[in-house]
C-alpha cells in the first residue's frame, strides 16, 4: 500500500487577496483615464503639451478675444473628458457655439451637451447643477459674476471632483482662484491670398499660468508658473 | 405549452378612432402620422397607394385630399375603452396591448360559450353592440401567435401553433435589427428561425434571440413560472380629495409608476404587464391589465396608466365620481437582463447622472435650451450642424436633402459639392449678424449676379468682431451659392468669403441682397 503525498494547504495564498491583487493590476492596466479619486484628468492634443492634466475639482480659467483661439482650447478639454467615456457639457451664453469645431476637436456628440440661451439671473443655478452629473464644465461667463456665487462654484465643482472651464475674454474675469488660467493670444493665419487659397489650420499662442506645484513651499505662498505654448487649431 | 389566447384586432384604429371622435370625416381618405411618418392609414388612402412608414408629403402626393392627422394615443384608448368594457362582460381577465388590440386567455369562456367559435361568436355579437363591426378575431397557444392569427382571423387548433407560425416573415418578431439580422443569414420565415437549436440561438443572439426564438417556435416568450408576482410588489395610492381630472390623477400614477419598478429593480425583476386598478368615491372598481412587449419602463408604463385614466374619466359613460384609489399590481415579471453598471462602477452611473441633470435643466429652461449637435449635409457651417433637444432622436433635419448615410461601421455624410473649405469655425454667428465689406475706398463691396466682384474688399466691419473689425489683409472667395433655388420661401442667391482681418483674425463674410453679414469667426 502506498501512501500518496498531501500538498500543504498553507501554501497556497488566500484566494481572495490574490484576486484582489490581480484586479488591481487589471484595473490599472485597463482604465484609460485615472478615476476620480484619483484626482487628475489627463488632456490629449495639443494643449497637452504645457498641461498634461487638470486637477479634478479645480478651475479652468481661459480667457481671450473672440477669434483668439480660447474656444479651440476647452474644446479641447471637452474632448480629453469625452475621449476618456466621460460627460461635458458647455454653458453656451451667445448661442454660437460652431458644433463642428466639436467634432473636428474630437468632442464625442453623444456625451456633450450645450446650454443655450442661459438668462444670467440663472446662470449659476445652471452651471451649479451641471456640476453636480457632469465630470467637464465649461461655462461662458456672463458680463458679471458675483464673487459670492463664483465661490460656491468652485467648492461645488471641489465637492463634486468636477472640472469647472470657464471661458471669457479676459482669464482674468474669473473673480476668485483658479488653479489655471489659460491666455489665448491668437495667431496669424496663413493660407488666403488675394481671393485665392485655402484657409490652413492655425497656431495659436497661449500663455498657461498654473498656480506652483510647492503650495507650501517658501513662505507659504504659492508660486506661479507662467509658460507660453502653441496650440494648434 | 403557451397559454391558449384570443386576441381581438381593430384594424386601423387609430383613423377608427379619429373618426369616432370626429377628428376625422366619417368619409374620405385618412392618414395618421407619428413623427412624421404615416403610422395608420385608411383603407381607400391604402388603394390610392398610401403605405405605413411614408413621409406626410410622399402620403399627400400618392393621395390627393388625404386628411393627415397627429396620432393622438389618448383618443385611441378613450374610444377603445367601450369596446373593452364589453368584452369584460364575458371574461374579468382581459389584456390591453395597445388601443385598438386586445387579448384574454380562453380556457374558461370557451368552454362556457361551447367551443372557440361559440365564443367568437359571442364575442362579436357584445363588441358589435358596443358600437364596433369591424374586427378580426383570432385564437392561438400564445399572446405572440394570438396576434398574428387576428390578423388572419383565424382559429388555429390546438397544438398546431407552430405549423401557423412556420410561414411568417421574421419581421414580424418585432426586432427590427434581429429580423433584418435573420433574412441576410437566409433565415426568411418563423419556421427556419425555430428549426435553430435554441442553445446556438442563445450563444449566438443572446437572451433577446432566445426570447425571439420561444415566440418563433410558439411558446410563451417568457417561462411561465414567473408569472405569480409576490402580493406585496403592490403599490397604491390614496387620493384625498378626489380626483376626478386625468392629470391629477396621471400625476400621482408616475410616482407609483417609478417606484414600482425601481422596487422591481432592486430584486432583478423587470415587469411585462400590470394591472391598473382605480376605486372612486361611490365605490366603483375598476380595473384593467395592460401588457408591453419587453419589459415596461416608467415612461412606458406612467404613458400607459394615464391612457387607461383618460379612458375611464372621459369615456361616455364614464365614472360617477372622482378617483380615490389608485393601485398598480405587476401582473407578469420577468428577470431582468437590460442594464448591466460597467465593470469599473463607472459607464452607467455617470451616464444616468448626466442624463439626470440635462433633464433638471430641460425643465428649469426648456426642452429647446439643452441640445446636442447632429453633423449633417450642407455647404456652409451653419447648415452642417442641427441642434437637437437632449434626449430627441438624433436625426439630421428632414429638410437636409442629403443626410448621413448608415455606412456599414459608423454614420457618414456624403460629399457636399460647395462646402466652405478650411478648418470648422469655432463660432457660428445664427442668424448672420449685419456687417460692412467695404473696398479701398469705402464703398460696399458688390458682385454681379455672375459673382465678379466690384473691388477686392479692404476692410470688414461688425459689432460681433473685436474692436468692431478691422483691415482685411488676406482673402479668399467670393464662392457663389444659389440656396435651395427650388423652393419659394427659403431660397437665396449669396456669396461667401474668407477673409483674414489684421493677420490674426479668421471670418466668413456672407454678401446677401446687397447686405454684408458675418456668419462664422474661426476661434
Amino acid at each position: 500500500m502506498t501512501s500518496v503525498p498531501v500538498q500543504p494547504v498553507r501554501d497556497s495564498p488566500r484566494r481572495d487577496n490574490d484576486a484582489r491583487a490581480r484586479l488591481a493590476a487589471l484595473r490599472v492596466e485597463r482604465t484609460p483615464v485615472v478615476l476620480a479619486r484619483d484626482r487628475a484628468l489627463a488632456l490629449t492634443g495639443s494643449l497637452a503639451t504645457m498641461l498634461p492634466s487638470v486637477q479634478r475639482g479645480s478651475v479652468v480659467a481661459v480667457g481671450g478675444e473672440v477669434g483668439s483661439g480660447a474656444t479651440t482650447a476647452v474644446l479641447e478639454i471637452a474632448a480629453a473628458a469625452t475621449a476618456a467615456g466621460e460627460w461635458a457639457a458647455m454653458v453656451d451664453g451667445t448661442g454660437t457655439l460652431g458644433g463642428l469645431a466639436a467634432v473636428d476637436a474630437g468632442v464625442d456628440l453623444a456625451r456633450f451637451a450645450v446650454i443655450r440661451d442661459v438668462p444670467p439671473d440663472r446662470w449659476a443655478t445652471v452651471v451649479a447643477a451641471l456640476l453636480d452629473g457632469v465630470s467637464v464644465v465649461i461655462a461662458e461667463l456672463p458680463r458679471t459674476v458675483r464673487v459670492g456665487d463664483a465661490r460656491r462654484l468652485v467648492a461645488r465643482a471641489r465637492e463634486r471632483s468636477a472640472v469647472l472651464v470657464t471661458i471669457a475674454p479676459d482669464a482674468r474675469a474669473w473673480p476668485v482662484e483658479a488653479a489655471v488660467r489659460v491666455h489665448a493670444h491668437g495667431g496669424l493665419w496663413l493660407g488666403l491670398g488675394a481671393g485665392d487659397g485655402v484657409l490652413e489650420p492655425r497656431v495659436a499662442v497661449m500663455d498657461v499660468e498654473a498656480r506652483g506645484r510647492s503650495r507650501h513651499g517658501q513662505s507659504g505662498h504659492g508660486q506661479s508658473r507662467r509658460d507660453r505654448f502653441e496650440l494648434a487649431g | 405549452m403557451a397559454v391558449r389566447t384570443l386576441c381581438v384586432w381593430c384594424p386601423d384604429w387609430p383613423v377608427v378612432a379619429a373618426r369616432q371622435s370626429e377628428a376625422a370625416p366619417e368619409v374620405g381618405p385618412v392618414a395618421i402620422i407619428e413623427r412624421g411618418r404615416v403610422r395608420s392609414a385608411s383603407a381607400d388612402a391604402r388603394v390610392d397607394g398610401v403605405r405605413i412608414g411614408h413621409r406626410r408629403r410622399e402620403a399627400e402626393a400618392a393621395c390627393p385630399g388625404i386628411v393627415v392627422l397627429d396620432v393622438d394615443p389618448a383618443t385611441e384608448v378613450r374610444v377603445f375603452e367601450p369596446v373593452a368594457r364589453a368584452v369584460e362582460l364575458i371574461t374579468p381577465r382581459v389584456v390591453m396591448d395597445r388601443p385598438g388590440v386586445l387579448a384574454f386567455p380562453t380556457r374558461g369562456p370557451s368552454r362556457y360559450h361551447g367551443g372557440d367559435g361559440g365564443l367568437t361568436e359571442r364575442l362579436r355579437e357584445v363588441i358589435g353592440a358596443a358600437g364596433v363591426t369591424d374586427l378580426r378575431i383570432g385564437i392561438a397557444d400564445g399572446a405572440f401567435a394570438a396576434r398574428l392569427a387576428a390578423r388572419r382571423a383565424a382559429l388555429v387548433p390546438v397544438g398546431e401553433t407552430p405549423v401557423f407560425l412556420a410561414p411568417w416573415p421574421v419581421g414580424t418578431l418585432g426586432d427590427e435589427h434581429l429580423g433584418d439580422l435573420l433574412v441576410r443569414l437566409g433565415l426568411r420565415t418563423l419556421g427556419a428561425f425555430a428549426e435553430l437549436p435554441a442553445g446556438s440561438v442563445l450563444a449566438r443572439f443572446g437572451r433577446d434571440g432566445l426570447t425571439a426564438h420561444r415566440l418563433a417556435r410558439g411558446e410563451d416568450a417568457h417561462p411561465p413560472a414567473l408569472t405569480t408576482p409576490p402580493p406585496d410588489f403592490e403599490e397604491s395610492a390614496e387620493l384625498d380629495p378626489p380626483a376626478d381630472r386625468v392629470d391629477a390623477v396621471a400625476f400621482v400614477a408616475k410616482g407609483l409608476a417609478d417606484r414600482l419598478l425601481d422596487r422591481l429593480a432592486q430584486r432583478g425583476l423587470a415587469c411585462t404587464q400590470v394591472v391598473v386598478e382605480a376605486e372612486t368615491e361611490h365605490g366603483e372598481h375598476l380595473s384593467r391589465a395592460w401588457r408591453h412587449e419587453g419589459a415596461l419602463t416608467p415612461g412606458a408604463l406612467g404613458e400607459r396608466v394615464r391612457w387607461q385614466l383618460d379612458g375611464w374619466l372621459t369615456a361616455t359613460g364614464g365614472l360617477s365620481g372622482g378617483i380615490t384609489k389608485l393601485c398598480l399590481i405587476p401582473d407578469q415579471v420577468i428577470p431582468a437582463s437590460g442594464r448591466q453598471l460597467g465593470f469599473w462602477g463607472g459607464d452607467a452611473a455617470a451616464a444616468e447622472r448626466a442624463e439626470r441633470v440635462f433633464a433638471r435643466l430641460q425643465g428649469l429652461l426648456g426642452p429647446d435650451h439643452v441640445v446636442t449637435a447632429v453633423p449633417q449635409g450642407g455647404r456652409t457651417p451653419a447648415e452642417r450642424i442641427r441642434w437637437v433637444p437632449w434626449g430627441e432622436p438624433r436625426e439630421p433635419s428632414p429638410h437636409a436633402p442629403i443626410g448621413p448615410v448608415a455606412g456599414p461601421v459608423s454614420v457618414e455624410i456624403p460629399p457636399w459639392p460647395g462646402t466652405i473649405p478650411g478648418p470648422a469655425p469655432g463660432r457660428v454667428v445664427d442668424p448672420p449678424v449685419a456687417a460692412m465689406l467695404m473696398d479701398g475706398h469705402d464703398r460696399a463691396v458688390m458682385v454681379t449676379a455672375r459673382g465678379d466682384l466690384s473691388a477686392p474688399p479692404a476692410m470688414v466691419r461688425s459689432s460681433v468682431l473685436p474692436n468692431g473689425g478691422g483691415a482685411i489683409t488676406s482673402w479668399a472667395g467670393p464662392w457663389a451659392q444659389d440656396v435651395r433655388w427650388w423652393d419659394r420661401a427659403s431660397r437665396s442667391r449669396r456669396v461667401a468669403w474668407q477673409v483674414v482681418v489684421d493677420g490674426s483674425l479668421a471670418c466668413l463674410v456672407n454678401v446677401e441682397h446687397g447686405h454684408a453679414s458675418i456668419a462664422a469667426i474661426y476661434d
